[in-house]
């Protein structure tokens, strides 16, 4: 197992380090330029050449790429040409809300999708099944920006039961950071108020960014129910006497959810994606709206550095999707 | 069961009724604003409307504007002199004004702050750069600043409030590496302004709090009741922003509302829509030097294809008031003989016709470049398209971004053929608009990007440049824009009206087209 997951490491290694070279060229390819937008609506073509050569965007490309290589060794992104802050502060600063709303919206999506996916399988083409086909094709098709309105609409404007938009209450303090994640931090804190609010500022947005993934777990667990519903080993379990219920949620279940499995690693891309969305409607203040913010002003650092991080994530949980892989069908482990 | 039927009842409610907002008790003595937030907090870094919110509260200028029409008032300065050659200009500053740390402002701290304007070369120094060396600006006693200019400049007066005033002291501190402190003030502030900074909550675009400042040097005799905590939240997505408007939470919106969502406001208790005439220009850019637009009868032709009323009256609902020449109608040098271009495509034809028997090649297709996060742009661009392809003509719209567009407006082969945008007001002077627009050593710029050249227009833009009297500047200005409108290098649509959604508890809301509106110690909210 530890050699698998080392060998899984040394791997990602050279695709990051190709994420790296692409992304790098790709963006100083893009016609913008840095200098002009930094310099400002009324500037004139010789402060635009200071500042060319002030931040050394005068230099050779490949110059400036080694350069850039050495200061990402050290985890040093640069300074944001606008905010005049370290990228990686704020990076630091954004990326756990962004996490705590894509894995809050994750694990709504298993939580929801396994059971409602095995629950369709089992009631094949009754009307369970037919329900969450109209959901899950919902699920996919419906746009989250009109959701995430509706959503408002109905449960923060109408009911009044849950808020409008942001993280916390405008009026308490964010609890200190340990995590970066409110929910965890303000009980380390000892806040169960913060707790309450914070949890409450979380459910519009993560009931939004889930919607889409909670359909393809539910459609994929479906089908891989229904496949091995039609094993052998499950007539013999039956024949045995299994009483259904375990029969389903302890041996169909577990050979069932592979294909969900490998859906999930590549979900959690799309809900970083989604998340952009989504942070822009409910105003949640994470990575999504600073790397918009970021390209829409053509500074690079930014979309450097954010570009390069997800990538490290996406990477990061596909190695954990591997490894849940194995603990979970032991063939797949002799294999690696 | 009667949670699912609270649902039902308010989903109901909402599709049948719309909102039925619950207007929550918002925080009283809290003022809450969803507008947006600049890039940093350095009024010397960043020039632009979101800054203006910021540094008209944080700091104060030597003048500044105030009302609409926009008037220069002496703020740290009581007066000026100017000699007879328009190059020595010398502000007498108010004795005892005090910046937030209790220092005083002094002459040397002005020539402080001027001298980092100019030695950070960002935005705000465009205006002064060509014309004054740092060394130029001195103080020769304690309550006076003297700027020597390299050569006459009549709107430097009208350009002095673009400089906020910043305490060298606190500023020395924290400088690191001779940036003048740059990296420590787009996190923090060293002013005098009406409110001070919490810097303790902010975070870059999405929160600044402020806090009163009771010894600002106005005093606080003309707003006993003032606002004591304002918070600036923006709010990204407007949809988002009016429900937050509506619910309570905040209570002032942006000024870019498309119509839709103002007539949602309209109907809405408890809120308001204030309407505001402002000095913001629409333009579609024509560019001059690339064929056909080097021709006249091929502008003309376009220039008599834009459906103005329609666009005013049905897609802007009448928040708009028709502007046809470059500068906004009501500001002085503005020509009220001027013949505009109207919507006629018998006409437009015409000169179509005409300039294709000139050779101009007006069957190929023209793009014209939008900004794709600003609808009103699109919107322009795709009614021109529609009325153009009824006489022949083939406009191809090109979504584009702010950035990518002022970078390709640097030479004229890859200046788009035609691009929208709005001309702001930075500081109120016609060298503002047509100054800065048509005068052909500008070309390159983005303000400049129409290419237009016309020796006649140059001279005159120039001369007024260099006259000091307004009254003397007046006619060469009415005259340059008769030329210039005669010419029709660009289309010129209208002068913005400016809208944002308002809480029935703030009172007093002062308007100024600079800053749009963003000034805030005048303000009383009302429980």
């Amino acid at each position: 197992m530890l050699r698998f997951v080392l060998r899984r490491v040394l791997l990602a290694i050279p695709s990051l380090f190709g994420l790296l070279v692409l992304t790098f060229f790709l963006i100083r390819v893009v016609p913008a330029d840095p200098a002009a937008a930094l310099a400002g609506e009324n500037a004139t073509p010789s402060q635009i050449a200071e500042i060319r050569r002030q931040y050394g965007l005068d230099r050779p490309l490949y110059v400036q790429f080694a350069v850039y290589c050495a200061q990402v060794a050290r985890f040093d992104f640069g300074e944001s040409a606008y905010s005049h802050r370290p990228v990686a502060l704020d990076i630091s600063q954004r990326l756990p809300a962004t996490l705590e709303l894509t894995v809050t919206a994750l694990v709504l999506a298993i939580v929801l999708g396994i059971p409602l996916g095995t629950v369709a399988a089992v009631h094949h083409n009754r009307w369970p099944d037919i329900l969450l086909r109209v959901l899950s094709v919902g699920g996919v098709a419906i746009a989250a920006f009109w959701f995430a309105i509706e959503l408002q609409m109905i449960f923060a404007m109408g009911l009044d039961w849950l808020p409008l938009r942001g993280r916390l209450s405008t009026d308490l303090a964010a609890p200190s950071t340990v995590t970066g994640f409110y929910l965890i931090d303000s009980l380390l804190a000892g806040r169960f108020d913060l707790f309450v609010d914070a949890a409450r500022h979380l459910v519009l947005p993560a009931v939004t960014l889930s919607l889409g993934g909670l359909a393809t777990i539910a459609r994929f667990t479906r089908a891989g129910v229904l496949e091995t519903l039609q094993k052998d080993f499950v007539s013999y379990e039956r024949a045995q006497g299994v009483p259904a219920r375990a029969l389903i949620w302890k041996f169909v279940l577990k050979n069932s959810v592979v294909a969900s499995i490998t859906q999930i690693g590549l979900l959690f891309g799309g809900l970083i994606a989604g998340a952009v969305v989504v942070e822009t409607i409910f105003d949640w203040p994470g990575i999504g709206f600073y790397t918009v913010q970021a390209i829409l002003t053509a500074d690079y650092k930014v979309m450097l550095a954010v570009t390069l991080l997800i990538g490290v994530i996406y990477t990061a949980v596909n190695i954990l999707v591997d490894l849940v892989h194995g603990l979970i069908d032991p063939r797949l482990r002799e294999q690696l | 069961m009667s949670v699912w039927k609270a649902i039902v009842v308010a989903a109901l409610a909402t599709v049948l009724f719309g909102a039925a907002p619950q207007v929550r008790a918002a925080t009283p003595g809290v003022l809450v604003t969803g507008d947006n937030l600049p890039a940093n907090l350095d009024p010397h870094q960043i020039f632009d409307v979101p800054m203006q919110l910021y540094s008209l509260n944080v700091y104060d200028n030597l003048y500044r504007y105030e009302g609409n029409p926009p008037e220069l008032k002496p703020w740290l300065a009581l007066s000026y002199t100017v000699s007879d050659d328009g190059l020595t200009w010398e502000f007498k500053l108010r004795q005892g004004a005090k910046f937030h740390d209790g220092s005083e402002i002094t002459a040397t701290d002005v020539v402080y702050s001027f001298r980092r304007v100019l030695a950070l070369g960002k935005a705000p120094s465009g205006a002064f750069k060509p014309v004054l060396k740092p060394d130029n600006v001195t103080a020769p006693d304690k309550y006076t600043v003297r700027f020597v200019l390299d050569k006459p400049y009549a709107p430097f007066l009208a350009a002095t409030p673009i400089v906020m005033i910043v305490n060298p002291r606190v500023l020395k501190a924290h400088e690191a590496n001779g940036d003048w402190g740059a990296a420590w003030l787009g996190s923090n502030a060293a002013g005098s302004g009406a409110y001070q900074l919490d810097s303790s909550t902010y975070r870059p675009l999405e929160r600044v709090d402020l806090e009163r400042y009771a010894g600002h040097f106005l005093g606080w005799a003309d707003n006993p009741t003032p606002v004591n905590h304002i918070q600036i939240l923006p709010t990204r997505e407007t949809s988002t922003r009016v429900l937050a408007l509506l619910q309570g939470s905040v209570d002032m919106t942006d000024s870019y509302l498309p119509t839709d969502q103002v007539e949602r406001i309209q109907r809405s208790k408890g809120v308001h829509i204030e309407k505001d005439t402002s000095m913001r220009v629409f333009i579609l850019r024509m560019n001059n030097k690339k064929p056909p637009f080097d021709n006249v009868n091929a502008r003309k032709c376009f220039a008599h294809a834009f459906n103005y009323d329609g666009f005013i009256q049905e897609i802007l609902k009448g928040y708009a008031v028709r502007n046809p020449a470059p500068m906004p109608n009501n500001l002085w040098g503005y020509p009220k003989d001027v013949v505009a271009y109207e919507y006629d495509l018998k006409k437009a034809k015409q000169f179509c016709d005409k300039a294709k028997a000139e050779g101009a090649p007006i069957g190929r297709p023209i793009e014209i470049h939008t900004q794709s996060q600003l609808e009103q742009t699109n919107q322009a661009a795709q009614l021109l398209q529609s009325d153009l392809a009824q006489i022949g003509v083939n406009l191809k719209i090109v979504s584009d971004t702010w950035a990518n567009i002022t970078t390709n407006t640097s030479k004229p082969e890859s200046t788009p053929d035609m691009w929208v945008h709005w001309v702001s007001t930075y500081f109120v002077d016609p060298e503002n608009w047509i100054g800065q627009m048509y005068d052909s050593q500008f070309n390159g710029t983005w303000k400049a990007s129409a290419w237009y050249e016309n020796p006649k227009v140059d001279a005159l833009l120039r001369k007024a440049r260099v006259t000091v009297s307004q009254a003397e500047r007046k006619p060469l200005y009415e005259e340059a824009t008769r030329l210039v409108v005669a010419d029709s290098p660009d289309i010129w649509v209208y002068n913005t009206v400016e809208i944002r959604g308002v809480s029935d508890r703030v009172k007093d809301f002062h308007f100024s087209p600079v800053g749009s509106g963003g000034e805030m110690r005048w303000i009383k909210l009302a429980n």
